[in-house]
């Protein structure tokens, strides 16, 4: 009979362990299932912050990386009455809130460096903020700001906090800042890491935004003083050329000057020494003949220096009325005898609308029987010389300009005398000064024209004289 | 009557020759044409001699021209000037107008134009008691 008891005892016994166990059994199942369910959570976060992760790299604008942190940290975070994400201006040393997500939109977007904000920024790492430590600084805020931010949030005040800096090594962008409701648990230790790692990737984002931006706007200065330093460069060389070009000219301006007065005296001793000699001879002496020759040469010899000195000294009173067509004229009968000897032929196109200008008659023939001597020489087996005179206007009531082209179809300029050709003593000729030209652009240019120059080889060459009409 | 002077004031002597030997030739034995060679002889010929004509070449410097040119005005105001010079410029033609010159020629003149500028010169009629009538022939 005690046998029965002793098992009755046993069954009773083993009941009541069976029942434990099944209570723990239930214990550990509801155990394993939280954890199951953290772990699910978890895993969801993590993929969160992989696909952030992922999106970040490619996002194009700091906008665009605060809306997808802001956006991002709703899903991370699910409960949160408002997610703030302030952006430091350094300027103006406050914070600006950038991004936010919360039930009314915040108005006031500047903060000053205090509040949950400014304590997020100064913080080294994320935090979770609960109790009197939240309510104090909170209380930081000034009546106005703490208003505004009532009124962004259904639940107030808020029972926790997570802020978190938004820095790259020692810098420091801005801070993120997510309110938790009423709900005193609705953030834990746990989420810190998660804000952390949302904090991280806004601040690496926009950092290589920043630096992006900064080496585009590098690299466009670079290339603007790179243009700027060649166009410098540029104008630095004509300036120079110019410059060499005009001291040549006055070089030779006064050389010649000096050369031509020099002459004169033994030139007119030489010349009336002749004169003197010819008053003694009588009307029939042979010797006649060969003392008009050096008389003749002589008189020459004076003409060419008094030229070569007037070239560089244009005396104002010299300028007068002159007639570009009648000066034409008249220089192409002085060639030609030249012109029908070398077998060219000479057409003129002059405008009947040419008015009469305030010149240097002198000094224009000069210029005109200069690239006209030039034109023949370019055509030793002969050809055809174009000379052409007619009215520029660019528009109605601008300066009127004359345009005289001189055209040969000669052997034509090849390209790489073409910059030298107005420089003095630059020349190709056998037996040319290299003056003619340089000569001549310095008389248009004295009298506020150009000279230009179009030139195909074997074709044939054309130089334009522009001369302004004076109109004052 | 004694044969009218002309005083001639260069320092180029070939120059200077050929002008004396010139006009002495083409103006005849009424005329002396003597030559100094700085501007200090020629005021020196000019001041003592009863000069009838002063031909001057400035020079590349022409500062003691100038001077002799004003010390005449000054002193000789009815002796007529000729400034015939090889250093023919803008300036200097300006400068001897300015210093009251009536007859300007430029070097390598030949003598049949010099000739008559010469004679004009000398014709122009001193008047004791005044400066003479300034003629404006500039060559």
């Amino acid at each position: 009979m005690g046998e029965l008891e002793d098992l009755r005892q046993r069954v009773a016994e083993l009941e009541q362990r069976l029942s434990e166990v099944h209570a723990q059994a239930e214990t550990v199942e509801r155990e394993a299932a939280l954890q199951m369910t953290r772990a699910i959570n978890l895993n969801a976060r993590l993929s969160v912050i992989l696909s952030l992760s992922a999106a970040l790299p490619n996002s194009r604008d700091v906008d665009t990386v605060v809306q997808l942190i802001i956006r991002e940290a709703a899903t991370l975070f699910p409960g949160t009455s408002a997610t703030h994400l302030f952006l430091v201006d350094h300027e103006r040393n406050t914070l600006i809130l950038r991004a936010s997500a919360s039930a009314n939109p915040c108005t006031i977007i500047t903060h000053p460096l205090h509040g949950l904000p400014g304590k997020a920024i100064l913080a080294p790492r994320a935090m979770l903020l609960v109790g009197p430590e939240l309510e104090l600084t909170l209380n930081e805020l000034d009546p106005y700001h703490l208003a505004d931010l009532r009124n962004s949030m259904h639940e107030w005040p808020p029972q926790s906090a997570l802020i978190a800096p938004l820095r790259v090594d020692s810098q420091r962008f801005g801070a993120i800042v997510l309110y938790g409701g009423v709900h005193a648990h609705l953030y834990h230790p746990r989420d810190i890491p998660f804000i952390q790692a949302l904090a991280d990737l806004a601040a690496v984002s926009i950092d290589e935004l920043n630096q992006r931006t900064r080496a585009a706007a590098l690299q466009r200065d670079l290339a603007l003083t790179q243009s700027l330093h060649a166009e410098a460069e540029a104008r630095l060389n004509t300036a120079q050329a110019q410059l060499l070009q005009s001291a040549k000219l006055a070089a030779v301006g006064e050389l010649s000057a000096s050369v031509a007065h020099e002459i004169n005296n033994p030139l007119y001793a030489a010349r009336n020494s002749l004169y003197l000699v010819e008053q003694d001879l009588s009307a029939d002496a042979p010797e006649r003949a060969f003392l008009t020759i050096a008389q003749q040469e002589l008189g020459r010899i004076a003409r060419i220096i008094t030229r070569m000195r007037d070239f560089y000294r244009p005396a104002r009173a010299e300028l007068a009325a002159t007639n570009i067509n009648v000066l034409l004229r008249e220089t192409l009968e002085l060639v030609q005898t030249h012109l029908r000897h070398s077998h060219i032929n000479t057409m003129t196109e002059l405008s009947s609308d040419i008015p009469v200008i305030i010149a240097h008659a002198d000094q224009l023939r000069q210029v005109f029987l200069n690239i006209i001597l030039n034109a023949c020489d370019a055509m030793p087996d002969g050809g055809d010389l174009r000379v052409r005179t007619r009215m520029l206007q660019a528009r109605y009531e601008a300066p009127t300009t004359i345009e005289i082209d001189i055209c040969d179809t000669g052997v034509g300029i090849p390209p790489e005398h073409r910059p030298h050709l107005f420089e003095p003593f630059y020349t190709t000729k056998t037996h040319g000064t290299g003056l003619g030209l340089a000569i001549s652009a310095h008389i248009i240019s004295q009298h506020n024209g150009r000279i230009l120059l179009e030139s195909e080889v074997c074709q044939g060459t054309t130089f334009s004289i522009l001369l302004p009409t004076n109109q004052d | 009557m004694p044969p009218r002077q002309i005083q001639i004031c260069d320092d180029d002597p070939a120059a200077a020759l050929i002008t004396q030997r010139g006009l002495q030739t083409l103006l005849g034995e009424n005329y002396t044409v003597t030559v100094a060679s700085s501007p200090n002889a020629a005021w020196l010929a000019c001041a003592h001699g009863d000069v009838d004509l002063l031909i001057v070449d400035p020079g590349a410097g022409s500062g003691s021209a100038s001077a002799l040119v004003r010390a005449m005005h000054a002193f000789r105001p009815t002796t007529p000037i000729l400034v015939l010079t090889a250093y023919d410029t803008p300036g200097l033609r300006a400068k001897m107008r300015d210093l009251g010159v009536s007859y300007y020629a430029a070097k390598p003149i030949d003598f049949k134009e010099l000739l008559p500028i010469v004679t004009a010169a000398l014709q122009t009629v001193p008047m004791p008691s005044a400066f003479p009538s300034r003629m404006s022939v500039y060559h």
